[in-house]
Protein backbone atom coordinates (compact mmCIF):
# COMPACT_ATOMS: atom_id res chain seq x y z
CA UNK A 1 0.00 0.00 0.00
CA UNK A 2 2.76 2.12 -0.05
CA UNK A 3 3.47 5.14 -2.54
CA UNK A 4 1.27 8.18 -3.22
CA UNK A 5 -2.27 7.53 -4.46
CA UNK A 6 -2.86 8.24 -8.35
CA UNK A 7 -6.20 9.96 -8.75
CA UNK A 8 -5.76 9.00 -12.20
CA UNK A 9 -6.65 5.50 -10.86
CA UNK A 10 -8.96 6.31 -8.24
CA UNK A 11 -11.18 7.66 -11.25
CA UNK A 12 -10.84 4.87 -13.50
CA UNK A 13 -12.08 3.00 -10.68
CA UNK A 14 -15.05 5.01 -10.53
CA UNK A 15 -15.96 5.17 -13.79
CA UNK A 16 -15.94 1.58 -14.26
CA UNK A 17 -18.25 1.16 -11.34
CA UNK A 18 -20.11 4.31 -12.37
CA UNK A 19 -20.56 1.61 -15.57
CA UNK A 20 -21.50 -1.02 -14.05
CA UNK A 21 -24.08 0.30 -12.22
CA UNK A 22 -25.58 2.26 -14.76
CA UNK A 23 -25.70 -0.78 -17.43
CA UNK A 24 -27.15 -3.53 -14.52
CA UNK A 25 -30.69 -3.01 -14.05
CA UNK A 26 -30.17 -5.86 -10.98
CA UNK A 27 -27.72 -3.50 -9.44
CA UNK A 28 -31.13 -0.56 -9.03
CA UNK A 29 -32.62 -3.20 -6.64
CA UNK A 30 -30.01 -3.15 -3.94
CA UNK A 31 -29.79 0.51 -4.53
CA UNK A 32 -33.77 1.48 -4.62
CA UNK A 33 -36.21 -1.25 -4.88
CA UNK A 34 -35.04 -3.47 -1.75
CA UNK A 35 -34.61 -0.55 0.32
CA UNK A 36 -38.42 0.52 -0.34
CA UNK A 37 -39.52 -3.22 0.18
CA UNK A 38 -38.11 -2.80 3.49
CA UNK A 39 -39.20 0.64 4.40
CA UNK A 40 -43.12 -0.99 4.04
CA UNK A 41 -42.22 -4.41 5.32
CA UNK A 42 -40.66 -2.76 9.08
CA UNK A 43 -43.31 0.37 8.90
CA UNK A 44 -46.13 -2.22 8.65
CA UNK A 45 -44.84 -4.14 11.55
CA UNK A 46 -44.17 -0.68 13.41
CA UNK A 47 -47.32 0.69 12.97
CA UNK A 48 -49.19 -2.70 13.90
CA UNK A 49 -47.14 -2.57 17.28
CA UNK A 50 -48.31 0.58 17.63
CA UNK A 51 -51.90 -0.22 17.33
CA UNK A 52 -51.48 -2.76 19.22
CA UNK A 53 -50.60 -0.38 21.96
CA UNK A 54 -47.65 -1.67 23.22
CA UNK A 55 -44.55 -0.09 22.45
CA UNK A 56 -45.56 3.53 23.71
CA UNK A 57 -46.62 4.29 20.11
CA UNK A 58 -43.11 4.70 19.26
CA UNK A 59 -42.92 1.52 17.08
CA UNK A 60 -43.17 2.86 13.74
CA UNK A 61 -40.24 5.67 13.78
CA UNK A 62 -37.68 2.83 15.78
CA UNK A 63 -38.59 0.27 13.02
CA UNK A 64 -38.00 3.67 10.42
CA UNK A 65 -35.20 4.41 11.74
CA UNK A 66 -33.73 1.46 12.06
CA UNK A 67 -34.09 0.46 8.34
CA UNK A 68 -32.74 3.53 7.36
CA UNK A 69 -29.48 3.13 9.71
CA UNK A 70 -29.46 -0.41 8.33
CA UNK A 71 -29.17 0.81 4.86
CA UNK A 72 -26.82 2.73 5.84
CA UNK A 73 -24.39 -0.38 6.71
CA UNK A 74 -26.01 -2.68 4.10
CA UNK A 75 -25.02 -0.05 1.36
CA UNK A 76 -21.89 0.58 2.47
CA UNK A 77 -21.07 -3.08 2.60
CA UNK A 78 -22.54 -4.02 -0.54
CA UNK A 79 -21.66 -1.66 -2.86
CA UNK A 80 -17.89 -2.12 -1.77
CA UNK A 81 -18.39 -5.67 -1.79
CA UNK A 82 -20.05 -6.14 -5.08
CA UNK A 83 -17.52 -3.87 -6.36
CA UNK A 84 -14.21 -6.01 -6.07
CA UNK A 85 -16.61 -9.43 -6.35
CA UNK A 86 -17.26 -7.76 -9.96
CA UNK A 87 -13.57 -7.84 -10.93
CA UNK A 88 -13.73 -11.22 -9.45
CA UNK A 89 -16.94 -12.23 -11.35
CA UNK A 90 -15.64 -10.99 -14.78
CA UNK A 91 -12.08 -12.49 -13.94
CA UNK A 92 -10.47 -9.14 -14.50
CA UNK A 93 -8.56 -9.74 -11.09
CA UNK A 94 -5.58 -10.77 -12.85
CA UNK A 95 -5.85 -7.67 -15.03
CA UNK A 96 -5.86 -5.65 -11.64
CA UNK A 97 -3.06 -7.54 -10.13
CA UNK A 98 -0.66 -6.97 -13.13
CA UNK A 99 -1.48 -2.96 -13.34
CA UNK A 100 0.15 -0.80 -11.85
CA UNK A 101 -3.09 -0.41 -9.41
CA UNK A 102 -2.30 -0.27 -5.77
CA UNK A 103 -5.06 -1.25 -3.61
CA UNK A 104 -5.22 1.09 -1.21
CA UNK A 105 -6.51 3.24 -4.81
CA UNK A 106 -8.90 0.35 -5.73
CA UNK A 107 -10.57 0.35 -2.13
CA UNK A 108 -11.08 4.19 -2.46
CA UNK A 109 -12.99 4.18 -6.18
CA UNK A 110 -14.89 1.98 -3.95
CA UNK A 111 -15.84 3.76 -1.29
CA UNK A 112 -16.52 6.50 -3.51
CA UNK A 113 -19.34 4.69 -5.31
CA UNK A 114 -20.04 2.80 -2.04
CA UNK A 115 -20.96 6.51 -0.72
CA UNK A 116 -22.99 7.64 -4.09
CA UNK A 117 -24.89 4.16 -3.55
CA UNK A 118 -25.51 4.93 0.07
CA UNK A 119 -26.87 8.50 -0.55
CA UNK A 120 -29.37 7.11 -3.39
CA UNK A 121 -30.46 4.30 -1.15
CA UNK A 122 -31.39 6.25 1.71
CA UNK A 123 -32.93 8.61 -0.07
CA UNK A 124 -35.09 5.63 -1.51
CA UNK A 125 -35.85 5.00 2.44
CA UNK A 126 -36.62 8.56 3.05
CA UNK A 127 -39.03 8.97 0.39
CA UNK A 128 -40.80 5.48 1.14
CA UNK A 129 -41.25 6.60 4.74
CA UNK A 130 -42.18 10.07 4.02
CA UNK A 131 -44.84 8.78 1.40
CA UNK A 132 -46.28 5.80 3.29
CA UNK A 133 -45.85 6.76 7.01
CA UNK A 134 -44.92 10.45 6.71
CA UNK A 135 -42.10 9.73 8.66
CA UNK A 136 -39.54 12.63 8.50
CA UNK A 137 -36.60 11.45 8.83
CA UNK A 138 -35.20 14.61 9.70
CA UNK A 139 -36.70 14.41 12.95
CA UNK A 140 -34.23 13.14 14.37
CA UNK A 141 -31.87 16.30 14.00
CA UNK A 142 -28.31 16.15 12.79
CA UNK A 143 -27.38 14.27 15.82
CA UNK A 144 -27.73 11.40 13.49
CA UNK A 145 -25.24 12.38 11.14
CA UNK A 146 -22.38 10.90 13.24
CA UNK A 147 -24.32 7.68 14.32
CA UNK A 148 -24.67 7.53 10.32
CA UNK A 149 -20.48 7.80 9.72
CA UNK A 150 -20.20 4.83 12.41
CA UNK A 151 -22.43 2.51 10.45
CA UNK A 152 -21.44 3.48 7.11
CA UNK A 153 -17.64 2.88 8.56
CA UNK A 154 -18.71 -0.32 9.90
CA UNK A 155 -20.10 -1.79 6.43
CA UNK A 156 -16.83 -0.72 5.17
CA UNK A 157 -15.17 -2.97 7.97
CA UNK A 158 -17.49 -6.48 6.87
CA UNK A 159 -16.73 -5.43 3.55
CA UNK A 160 -12.88 -5.32 4.07
CA UNK A 161 -13.37 -8.97 5.50
CA UNK A 162 -15.61 -10.28 2.83
CA UNK A 163 -12.99 -9.70 0.06
CA UNK A 164 -10.58 -11.36 2.58
CA UNK A 165 -12.16 -13.85 2.84
CA UNK A 166 -12.92 -14.30 -1.40
CA UNK A 167 -9.18 -13.75 -1.68
CA UNK A 168 -8.23 -17.12 0.98
CA UNK A 169 -11.48 -18.80 0.57
CA UNK A 170 -12.68 -18.26 -3.34
CA UNK A 171 -16.18 -17.29 -4.92
CA UNK A 172 -17.77 -19.47 -2.55
CA UNK A 173 -16.49 -17.00 0.36
CA UNK A 174 -19.08 -14.42 -1.54
CA UNK A 175 -22.16 -15.19 0.36
CA UNK A 176 -20.97 -13.97 3.49
CA UNK A 177 -21.01 -10.45 1.70
CA UNK A 178 -24.71 -10.66 3.25
CA UNK A 179 -24.75 -13.49 5.75
CA UNK A 180 -21.70 -11.53 7.74
CA UNK A 181 -23.93 -8.32 7.17
CA UNK A 182 -26.82 -9.62 8.79
CA UNK A 183 -25.32 -11.60 11.36
CA UNK A 184 -23.73 -8.13 12.41
CA UNK A 185 -27.55 -6.35 12.31
CA UNK A 186 -28.83 -8.78 14.32
CA UNK A 187 -26.01 -8.50 16.82
CA UNK A 188 -25.95 -4.57 16.64
CA UNK A 189 -29.98 -4.38 17.67
CA UNK A 190 -31.22 -2.23 14.92
CA UNK A 191 -34.43 -2.36 15.72
CA UNK A 192 -34.97 -3.00 19.29
CA UNK A 193 -32.60 -2.40 22.27
CA UNK A 194 -29.98 -4.94 22.76
CA UNK A 195 -31.59 -5.26 26.19
CA UNK A 196 -34.34 -7.18 23.99
CA UNK A 197 -32.05 -9.57 23.17
CA UNK A 198 -31.04 -13.36 24.63
CA UNK A 199 -28.42 -12.63 27.57
CA UNK A 200 -26.03 -14.44 26.17
CA UNK A 201 -25.79 -12.38 23.03
CA UNK A 202 -25.79 -8.84 24.86
CA UNK A 203 -21.88 -8.87 25.60
CA UNK A 204 -21.18 -9.35 21.77
CA UNK A 205 -24.04 -6.79 21.15
CA UNK A 206 -22.31 -4.22 23.07
CA UNK A 207 -18.74 -4.73 22.02
CA UNK A 208 -20.38 -4.06 18.25
CA UNK A 209 -19.75 -0.17 17.30
CA UNK A 210 -23.20 -0.10 15.29
CA UNK A 211 -24.51 -1.46 18.86
CA UNK A 212 -24.11 2.14 19.78
CA UNK A 213 -25.16 4.09 16.61
CA UNK A 214 -28.34 2.34 16.76
CA UNK A 215 -28.92 2.85 20.38
CA UNK A 216 -28.14 6.84 19.77
CA UNK A 217 -30.52 7.20 16.84
CA UNK A 218 -33.18 5.20 19.16
CA UNK A 219 -32.60 8.52 21.88
CA UNK A 220 -32.58 11.46 19.75
CA UNK A 221 -35.56 9.87 18.38
CA UNK A 222 -37.42 10.02 21.71
CA UNK A 223 -36.01 13.58 21.90
CA UNK A 224 -33.28 13.76 24.48
CA UNK A 225 -30.05 15.20 24.04
CA UNK A 226 -27.03 13.76 21.96
CA UNK A 227 -25.91 10.88 23.28
CA UNK A 228 -22.15 11.52 23.02
CA UNK A 229 -21.36 8.68 25.56
CA UNK A 230 -22.96 6.51 22.94
CA UNK A 231 -21.44 7.54 19.93
CA UNK A 232 -17.96 7.95 21.45
CA UNK A 233 -18.05 4.33 22.08
CA UNK A 234 -19.03 4.01 18.49
CA UNK A 235 -16.40 5.97 17.47
CA UNK A 236 -13.78 4.15 19.24
CA UNK A 237 -15.10 0.62 18.19
CA UNK A 238 -14.47 1.88 14.38
CA UNK A 239 -11.53 3.36 15.04
CA UNK A 240 -10.05 -0.14 16.31
CA UNK A 241 -12.48 -1.85 13.69
CA UNK A 242 -10.87 -0.46 10.67
CA UNK A 243 -7.60 -0.90 11.06
CA UNK A 244 -7.85 -4.28 12.13
CA UNK A 245 -10.04 -4.97 8.94
CA UNK A 246 -7.58 -3.44 6.89
CA UNK A 247 -4.49 -5.23 8.72
CA UNK A 248 -6.56 -9.05 8.02
CA UNK A 249 -7.08 -7.43 4.12
CA UNK A 250 -3.15 -6.85 3.79
CA UNK A 251 -2.30 -9.86 5.26
CA UNK A 252 -4.95 -12.05 3.23
CA UNK A 253 -3.09 -10.24 0.23
CA UNK A 254 0.04 -11.32 0.65
CA UNK A 255 -0.87 -14.68 1.63
CA UNK A 256 -2.83 -14.60 -1.79
CA UNK A 257 0.07 -13.94 -4.03
CA UNK A 258 2.72 -16.19 -1.49
CA UNK A 259 -0.16 -19.31 -2.69
CA UNK A 260 -0.41 -18.63 -5.94
CA UNK A 261 -3.84 -17.95 -5.66
CA UNK A 262 -4.36 -15.76 -8.92
CA UNK A 263 -4.36 -18.93 -10.84
CA UNK A 264 -7.68 -19.01 -9.86
CA UNK A 265 -8.89 -16.43 -11.70
CA UNK A 266 -6.62 -16.89 -15.25
CA UNK B 1 19.96 -1.66 -18.91
CA UNK B 2 18.05 -4.70 -19.08
CA UNK B 3 14.17 -4.53 -18.68
CA UNK B 4 13.50 -7.63 -16.52
CA UNK B 5 15.94 -9.11 -14.25
CA UNK B 6 14.81 -12.56 -12.59
CA UNK B 7 17.06 -14.28 -10.82
CA UNK B 8 17.01 -18.19 -9.80
CA UNK B 9 12.84 -18.03 -9.54
CA UNK B 10 11.09 -21.28 -7.24
CA UNK B 11 7.62 -21.29 -6.78
CA UNK B 12 6.23 -24.79 -4.83
CA UNK B 13 2.60 -25.35 -4.27
CA UNK B 14 1.86 -27.77 -2.12
CA UNK B 15 2.43 -31.36 -3.84
CA UNK B 16 4.39 -29.90 -6.64
CA UNK B 17 7.62 -27.66 -7.74
CA UNK B 18 6.27 -25.65 -10.43
CA UNK B 19 8.92 -23.33 -10.78
CA UNK B 20 12.61 -24.56 -10.27
CA UNK B 21 15.23 -22.02 -10.24
CA UNK B 22 14.54 -20.06 -13.82
CA UNK B 23 16.60 -17.11 -14.86
CA UNK B 24 15.47 -14.83 -17.37
CA UNK B 25 17.18 -11.36 -18.70
CA UNK B 26 15.36 -9.05 -21.35
CA UNK B 27 17.15 -6.63 -22.79
CA UNK B 28 15.32 -3.22 -24.15
CA UNK B 29 13.87 -3.90 -27.27
CA UNK B 30 14.44 -7.41 -27.40
CA UNK B 31 12.06 -10.25 -28.31
CA UNK B 32 11.56 -13.54 -26.38
CA UNK B 33 9.58 -16.35 -26.13
CA UNK B 34 8.73 -18.50 -23.14
CA UNK B 35 7.95 -22.17 -24.43
CA UNK B 36 6.90 -25.51 -22.98
CA UNK B 37 4.58 -27.77 -22.56
CA UNK B 38 1.48 -27.62 -20.39
CA UNK B 39 2.41 -27.41 -17.22
CA UNK B 40 5.95 -26.38 -17.50
CA UNK B 41 5.85 -23.56 -15.33
CA UNK B 42 5.41 -20.79 -17.87
CA UNK B 43 2.43 -19.00 -16.79
CA UNK B 44 3.87 -19.45 -13.05
CA UNK B 45 6.88 -17.48 -14.05
CA UNK B 46 5.22 -15.09 -16.20
CA UNK B 47 3.12 -14.05 -12.95
CA UNK B 48 6.27 -14.19 -10.86
CA UNK B 49 7.89 -12.00 -13.45
CA UNK B 50 4.58 -9.06 -12.86
CA UNK B 51 4.42 -9.40 -9.40
CA UNK B 52 0.98 -11.57 -8.89
CA UNK B 53 2.56 -14.29 -7.40
CA UNK B 54 5.31 -14.32 -4.74
CA UNK B 55 8.22 -16.14 -5.76
CA UNK B 56 9.81 -18.76 -2.54
CA UNK B 57 13.03 -17.88 -3.28
CA UNK B 58 14.72 -15.78 -5.95
CA UNK B 59 14.69 -12.02 -7.30
CA UNK B 60 12.49 -9.82 -9.78
CA UNK B 61 13.59 -6.72 -11.25
CA UNK B 62 11.43 -4.76 -13.71
CA UNK B 63 12.80 -1.62 -15.40
CA UNK B 64 14.75 -1.43 -12.04
CA UNK B 65 12.11 -1.84 -9.40
CA UNK B 66 12.47 -4.44 -7.12
CA UNK B 67 9.54 -6.48 -7.01
CA UNK B 68 7.24 -6.61 -4.82
CA UNK B 69 8.20 -3.09 -3.29
CA UNK B 70 7.89 -1.14 -6.68
CA UNK B 71 5.75 -3.40 -8.10
CA UNK B 72 3.54 -0.50 -9.00
CA UNK B 73 6.25 2.03 -10.87
CA UNK B 74 7.24 -1.07 -12.53
CA UNK B 75 3.86 -2.07 -13.85
CA UNK B 76 3.30 1.52 -14.91
CA UNK B 77 5.61 0.62 -17.93
CA UNK B 78 5.27 -2.79 -18.46
CA UNK B 79 1.48 -3.90 -20.83
CA UNK B 80 0.03 -7.77 -20.07
CA UNK B 81 -2.50 -9.63 -22.27
CA UNK B 82 -3.56 -13.39 -21.82
CA UNK B 83 -5.52 -14.94 -24.71
CA UNK B 84 -7.79 -17.25 -22.29
CA UNK B 85 -8.60 -13.79 -20.16
CA UNK B 86 -12.13 -11.90 -20.56
CA UNK B 87 -12.09 -8.21 -20.49
CA UNK B 88 -14.24 -6.48 -17.93
CA UNK B 89 -17.80 -6.54 -18.11
CA UNK B 90 -20.46 -3.48 -18.94
CA UNK B 91 -18.14 -2.06 -20.85
CA UNK B 92 -17.76 -1.10 -24.44
CA UNK B 93 -14.60 -1.43 -26.28
CA UNK B 94 -13.38 2.07 -25.75
CA UNK B 95 -14.28 2.44 -22.08
CA UNK B 96 -12.76 -0.46 -21.52
CA UNK B 97 -9.36 0.79 -22.82
CA UNK B 98 -9.67 3.67 -21.60
CA UNK B 99 -9.76 2.01 -17.85
CA UNK B 100 -6.23 0.30 -18.23
CA UNK B 101 -5.00 3.55 -20.43
CA UNK B 102 -6.16 5.53 -17.22
CA UNK B 103 -4.40 2.75 -15.27
CA UNK B 104 -1.00 3.10 -16.81
CA UNK B 105 -1.17 6.83 -16.19
CA UNK B 106 -2.54 7.74 -19.73
CA UNK B 107 -5.07 11.00 -18.90
CA UNK B 108 -5.86 10.95 -22.80
CA UNK B 109 -6.34 7.91 -24.76
CA UNK B 110 -8.32 8.29 -27.07
CA UNK B 111 -5.49 9.34 -29.94
CA UNK B 112 -3.80 6.01 -28.70
CA UNK B 113 -7.05 4.38 -28.70
CA UNK B 114 -8.01 5.15 -32.03
CA UNK B 115 -4.25 4.34 -33.36
CA UNK B 116 -4.22 0.94 -31.74
CA UNK B 117 -7.90 0.33 -33.41
CA UNK B 118 -6.59 1.31 -36.66
CA UNK B 119 -3.38 -0.85 -36.15
CA UNK B 120 -5.34 -3.65 -35.59
CA UNK B 121 -7.75 -3.03 -38.06
CA UNK B 122 -10.55 -2.57 -35.96
CA UNK B 123 -11.99 0.70 -35.64
CA UNK B 124 -14.98 -0.56 -36.06
CA UNK B 125 -15.41 -2.27 -32.82
CA UNK B 126 -14.67 0.72 -30.98
CA UNK B 127 -18.53 1.07 -29.74
CA UNK B 128 -19.36 -2.45 -28.83
CA UNK B 129 -19.85 -3.94 -25.98
CA UNK B 130 -16.74 -5.95 -24.58
CA UNK B 131 -18.56 -8.90 -23.43
CA UNK B 132 -20.17 -9.57 -27.20
CA UNK B 133 -16.35 -9.69 -29.27
CA UNK B 134 -15.91 -13.12 -30.34
CA UNK B 135 -12.56 -14.72 -28.87
CA UNK B 136 -10.23 -13.24 -31.63
CA UNK B 137 -12.08 -9.85 -31.55
CA UNK B 138 -10.90 -9.95 -27.51
CA UNK B 139 -7.64 -10.79 -28.03
CA UNK B 140 -6.53 -8.14 -30.32
CA UNK B 141 -8.13 -5.82 -28.10
CA UNK B 142 -6.27 -7.02 -25.12
CA UNK B 143 -3.34 -6.64 -26.90
CA UNK B 144 -4.09 -3.12 -28.00
CA UNK B 145 -5.06 -2.63 -24.24
CA UNK B 146 -1.56 -3.72 -23.32
CA UNK B 147 0.26 -1.21 -25.45
CA UNK B 148 -1.81 2.28 -25.19
CA UNK B 149 1.08 3.33 -22.74
CA UNK B 150 3.85 2.43 -25.03
CA UNK B 151 5.01 -0.35 -22.72
CA UNK B 152 8.56 -0.61 -22.67
CA UNK B 153 7.66 -4.55 -21.48
CA UNK B 154 4.91 -6.33 -22.99
CA UNK B 155 4.15 -9.76 -21.64
CA UNK B 156 1.69 -11.74 -23.57
CA UNK B 157 0.44 -15.20 -22.12
CA UNK B 158 -0.92 -17.41 -25.30
CA UNK B 159 -2.06 -13.87 -27.34
CA UNK B 160 -2.96 -16.47 -30.60
CA UNK B 161 -4.36 -19.39 -29.12
CA UNK B 162 -7.37 -20.67 -30.74
CA UNK B 163 -7.38 -17.74 -33.61
CA UNK B 164 -8.43 -18.33 -37.16
CA UNK B 165 -5.33 -17.60 -38.94
CA UNK B 166 -6.35 -14.34 -40.26
CA UNK B 167 -6.49 -12.87 -37.15
CA UNK B 168 -3.74 -15.09 -35.81
CA UNK B 169 -2.00 -13.18 -38.91
CA UNK B 170 -3.24 -9.35 -37.77
CA UNK B 171 -1.98 -10.31 -34.08
CA UNK B 172 1.70 -11.09 -35.50
CA UNK B 173 1.69 -8.03 -37.87
CA UNK B 174 0.31 -5.66 -34.92
CA UNK B 175 2.80 -6.61 -32.73
CA UNK B 176 5.64 -6.41 -34.72
CA UNK B 177 4.86 -2.81 -35.47
CA UNK B 178 3.46 -1.58 -32.03
CA UNK B 179 7.11 -3.34 -30.79
CA UNK B 180 8.92 -1.52 -33.27
CA UNK B 181 7.01 1.98 -33.12
CA UNK B 182 7.53 2.02 -29.15
CA UNK B 183 10.82 0.10 -28.74
CA UNK B 184 9.29 -2.39 -26.52
CA UNK B 185 10.52 -5.18 -25.42
CA UNK B 186 8.61 -8.56 -26.10
CA UNK B 187 8.37 -11.71 -23.87
CA UNK B 188 5.14 -13.64 -25.14
CA UNK B 189 4.44 -17.65 -24.44
CA UNK B 190 3.36 -19.53 -27.19
CA UNK B 191 2.33 -22.95 -28.69
CA UNK B 192 2.33 -22.05 -32.49
CA UNK B 193 6.11 -22.61 -33.15
CA UNK B 194 5.44 -20.81 -36.27
CA UNK B 195 4.40 -17.50 -34.87
CA UNK B 196 6.94 -17.73 -32.25
CA UNK B 197 9.88 -18.39 -35.45
CA UNK B 198 8.81 -15.56 -37.23
CA UNK B 199 8.40 -12.70 -34.29
CA UNK B 200 11.24 -13.56 -31.84
CA UNK B 201 14.84 -13.40 -31.90
CA UNK B 202 15.38 -15.81 -28.47
CA UNK B 203 13.39 -18.68 -27.25
CA UNK B 204 13.37 -19.82 -23.65
CA UNK B 205 12.24 -23.10 -23.01
CA UNK B 206 10.69 -24.89 -20.23
CA UNK B 207 10.78 -28.17 -18.77
CA UNK B 208 9.26 -29.42 -15.24
CA UNK B 209 9.92 -25.69 -13.95
CA UNK B 210 14.09 -25.27 -15.66
CA UNK B 211 15.37 -23.73 -18.69
CA UNK B 212 16.17 -26.69 -20.18
CA UNK B 213 17.17 -23.97 -23.56
CA UNK B 214 18.08 -20.39 -24.31
CA UNK B 215 18.97 -18.57 -27.83
CA UNK B 216 18.02 -17.87 -31.13
CA UNK B 217 15.49 -19.80 -32.95
CA UNK B 218 18.05 -21.73 -34.70
CA UNK B 219 20.79 -22.35 -32.68
CA UNK B 220 18.11 -24.12 -30.18
CA UNK B 221 16.61 -26.65 -33.23
CA UNK B 222 20.47 -27.14 -33.76
CA UNK B 223 21.21 -27.52 -29.79
CA UNK B 224 18.45 -30.27 -29.74
CA UNK B 225 19.76 -31.79 -33.23
CA UNK B 226 16.22 -30.58 -34.98
CA UNK B 227 15.00 -28.97 -37.95
CA UNK B 228 12.42 -26.43 -35.96
CA UNK B 229 11.31 -25.23 -32.71
CA UNK B 230 7.89 -27.33 -33.66
CA UNK B 231 10.36 -30.85 -33.38
CA UNK B 232 11.94 -29.43 -30.46
CA UNK B 233 9.14 -28.57 -28.79
CA UNK B 234 7.69 -32.35 -29.63
CA UNK B 235 11.02 -33.84 -28.43
CA UNK B 236 11.19 -32.04 -24.77
CA UNK B 237 7.03 -32.61 -24.28
CA UNK B 238 7.70 -36.13 -24.58
CA UNK B 239 10.84 -36.43 -22.50
CA UNK B 240 8.45 -34.59 -20.28
CA UNK B 241 5.98 -36.99 -20.00
CA UNK B 242 8.80 -39.99 -19.58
Amino acid sequence: MAGAIDLLRVKAVIRRQRFVQLRAPQRWFDVIIWPMVDTVIWGSIGLFVDQQGGAGRAGTPYMLSGILLMHVMYQANVSMSCGFLDETWSRNLVNLMVSPLREIEFLAGLMVMSTVRLVAGLAAVAFAAWLLFSFNVTSAGWGLIPAVAILMLVGWVIALLVMALVLRFGDGAEILCWGLLFVIIALSGAFYPISAMPGLLQPIGRLLPSTHAFEAARRLLDGQPMPWGLIARGAAGVAVAVPVAAAVLWRTLHLFRDRGYITRYS
Amino acid sequence: MNVLDASELVKRYKRTTAVDGVSLTIAASERVALLGANGAGKTTTLLMLLGAITPDEGTVTVLGHRLPGGRSEAMERVGFAAGYLPLPTRLRVREVLAYFANMHGVADPDPAIDAGLERFRIPHLADAMATELSSGQRTLVGIIKATLHRPRLLVLDEPTASLDPDVAHRVRVGLEETCDAHSSALLVTSHNMTDVERICERVVFLSHGRVVADGPPASVARQFGRANLEEVFLHIASEERI
